[in-house]
């Protein structure tokens, strides 16, 4: 192939797989700390990314700069879902840690549709897709056949920083202690000191501010939001969650990046682009029923 | 004698099923306070409702003249009341160092965790060495260091251990007991959760009995040695 082509593919990829490894980062801390699934996690994405258009459309109204608009799009957005995160997890998560695993993700699925059915009818003509500003320089330089968008570094940039602060914060922090202690053993955890509902509240604050994220990216990256955006950004993330292994950090990045990867393999191979999906989960599969617990379980050290 | 930790008529169980009963006992400050059962008395079941993990039932539990009854575990760890679990219980995952951290959570002075870090060195040189490794990769001996290392790391004023000779050889079932006894020595009060008996009744100064979730005997530890009674049933005739 046309090296210029391939690097083409590989940005391309490396754009989607960075906002996969986000979603699934997410999945893996919840699950890690409170052996959940929180079926919400894409439509929390969906609404991070139409809480930072809203909050464009009243910035745009008062002209304020790209860049401050921007700015105040990914941090409030973040901190936004975030709480929504934190909230969701007390009063509805939690509660539910005595009780079947399955009434979690039953709960959970079900607020997600609440949340999607809620954009739809609210937000002004929510039904249809939204157009995302462009905020990020549109700025290229042709290489042959690769077309480099700055906007794509920008992204792929900002993706990566993410995931390693928040590696950092779990592996170097106190809080990242405890957050560790709890996934391993809440038991002890709690007779070292550690108060178990704070660190699962900042658990799912953090999975949920990351989630926002990427719901904001994959806005800036294809100028188009719609309010079911988070369905199949979701179980993609949740796959690569599980395909790189339930509870380990590397293992979400390991998944998300894969499953970028398959897609891109299933749109050069196949003519039909609906097609890149069908290859990708197929392959998805296939890898979870020869390694069920994931590609890194049993060799990645830690659990979150 | 000051009672550093009272249990008043506690009730505790699982499910449908009250597992102790009406049991009350003191852990006196200084001193090594053990309590003595066989398999299926309830002595985990009685420790972990002291601890706020099971829920008390009936019954009052005071540490220091604070009634903790209902506290939250990290609240009443926060007080300065450690525990050893059944089992050890280390966190496989992160090395010695992290577990040793970890113990220290509630210290937010880093200065004052290094200095707690070298006491729990110098009484484990091979903690020290090992500090890097996966807790989870460490024999049955080198974790009973370890999870006595990172109780001491909270500084607590009161230690529980809950059968930590469980499990291992004889050689470091005697070292287990001289390290208690140590730890005790230099001035730890200790609750001591045990089955073997002999071991404990050497180091231990009040002992308390539990059977089928009741307290059969108490006292010193002379009186029991010499409760003919309680040989013949617990320990053996020896
Ligand atoms: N999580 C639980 N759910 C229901 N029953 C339990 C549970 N844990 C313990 N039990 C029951 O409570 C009783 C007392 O158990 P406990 O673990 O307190 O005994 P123990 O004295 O600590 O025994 P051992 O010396 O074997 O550790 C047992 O009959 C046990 O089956
Ligand atoms: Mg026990």
């Amino acid at each position: 192939m046309d090296p210029g082509f391939f690097a083409q593919y590989l940005i391309n990829g490396l754009v989607q797989g960075i906002t996969y490894a986000l979603v699934a980062v997410g999945f893996t801390l919840f699950f890690g700390v409170l052996d959940v699934i929180k079926f919400s996690h894409g439509d929390v994405l969906m609404l991070g990314a139409f809480t930072a258009l809203a909050l464009f459309l009243g910035l745009d109204q008062l002209s304020t700069p790209a860049w401050l608009s921007l700015t105040i799009m990914l941090c409030l957005g973040v901190i936004a879902m975030a709480l929504l995160g934190a909230l969701l997890c007390k009063f509805l998560v939690l509660p539910l840690k005595e009780s079947p695993p399955l009434n979690t993700l039953l709960i959970t699925l079900m607020f997600g549709s609440v949340i999607r059915e809620g954009v739809r009818l609210f937000f002004p003509n929510g039904s249809n897709p939204k157009p995302f500003p462009a905020l990020l320089p549109e700025t290229s330089i042709n290489w042959g056949n690769l077309n480099l968008r700055l906007d794509s570094v920008i992204l792929i940039f900002t993706g990566a920083m993410a995931i390693v602060l928040t590696h950092l914060f779990i592996q170097k922090t106190r809080m990242g202690l405890a957050i560790r202690a709890v996934a391993q053993d809440e038991e002890t955890a709690r007779l070292m000191g550690i108060n178990f509902n704070k660190t699962v509240l900042m658990t799912f604050a953090l999975g949920s501010g990351l989630a926002a994220l990427s719901g904001i990216s994959t806005g800036l990256y294809y100028q188009e939001i719609n309010f079911s955006m988070g369905l199949m950004l979701g179980v993609i993330g949740f796959s690569a969650a599980v395909v790189g292994g339930l509870g380990s950090i590397y293992g979400a990045i390991v998944g998300g990046l894969l499953f970028a990867f398959l897609q891109t393999l299933g749109a050069i191979w196949f003519s039909v682009p609906a097609y890149k999906d069908v290859f990708a989960f197929t392959v998805i599969i296939m890898l979870m029923a020869w390694r069920p617990t994931g590609l890194l379980a049993d060799r990645s050290a830690e659990r979150v | 004698m000051v009672s550093m930790l009272t249990v008043d008529n506690l009730t505790a169980g699982y499910d449908e099923a009250d597992v102790v009963s009406n049991v009350s006992l003191n852990v006196i400050e200084g001193k090594i306070t053990c309590l003595l059962g066989a398999n299926g008395a309830g002595k985990t079941t009685l420790i972990r409702a002291i601890l706020g993990l099971n829920n008390i039932r009936a019954g009052l539990v005071t540490f220091s003249d604070k009634d903790i009854s209902s506290w939250a575990t990290h609240d009443i760890a926060s007080e300065g009341v450690t525990c050893v679990p059944e089992g050890r219980r280390v966190f496989g995952k992160m090395t010695v160092l992290e577990n040793l951290q970890a113990g220290a959570f509630l210290e937010r002075n880093a200065s004052v965790v290094m200095q707690r870090l070298k006491q729990v060195y110098d009484f484990f040189p091979k903690l020290e060495e090992r500090s890097d490794q996966l807790a989870g990769t460490m024999s049955g001996g080198e974790q009973a260091m370890l999870t006595i290392g990172r109780s001491l790391m909270s500084n607590p004023s009161l230690m529980i251990f809950d059968e930590p000779s469980l499990g291992l050889s004889p050689l470091f079932v005697k070292e287990n007991f001289r390290i208690i006894k140590d730890i005790n020595e230099k001035g730890m009060t200790v609750l001591l959760v045990e089955q073997n008996v002999r071991q404990t009744l050497e180091i231990a100064h009040f002992g308390y009995v539990l059977s089928q979730g009741k307290i059969v005997a108490s006292g010193s530890v002379d009186s029991l040695k010499n409760n003919s009674e309680l040989r013949a049933a617990y320990f053996g005739s020896a």
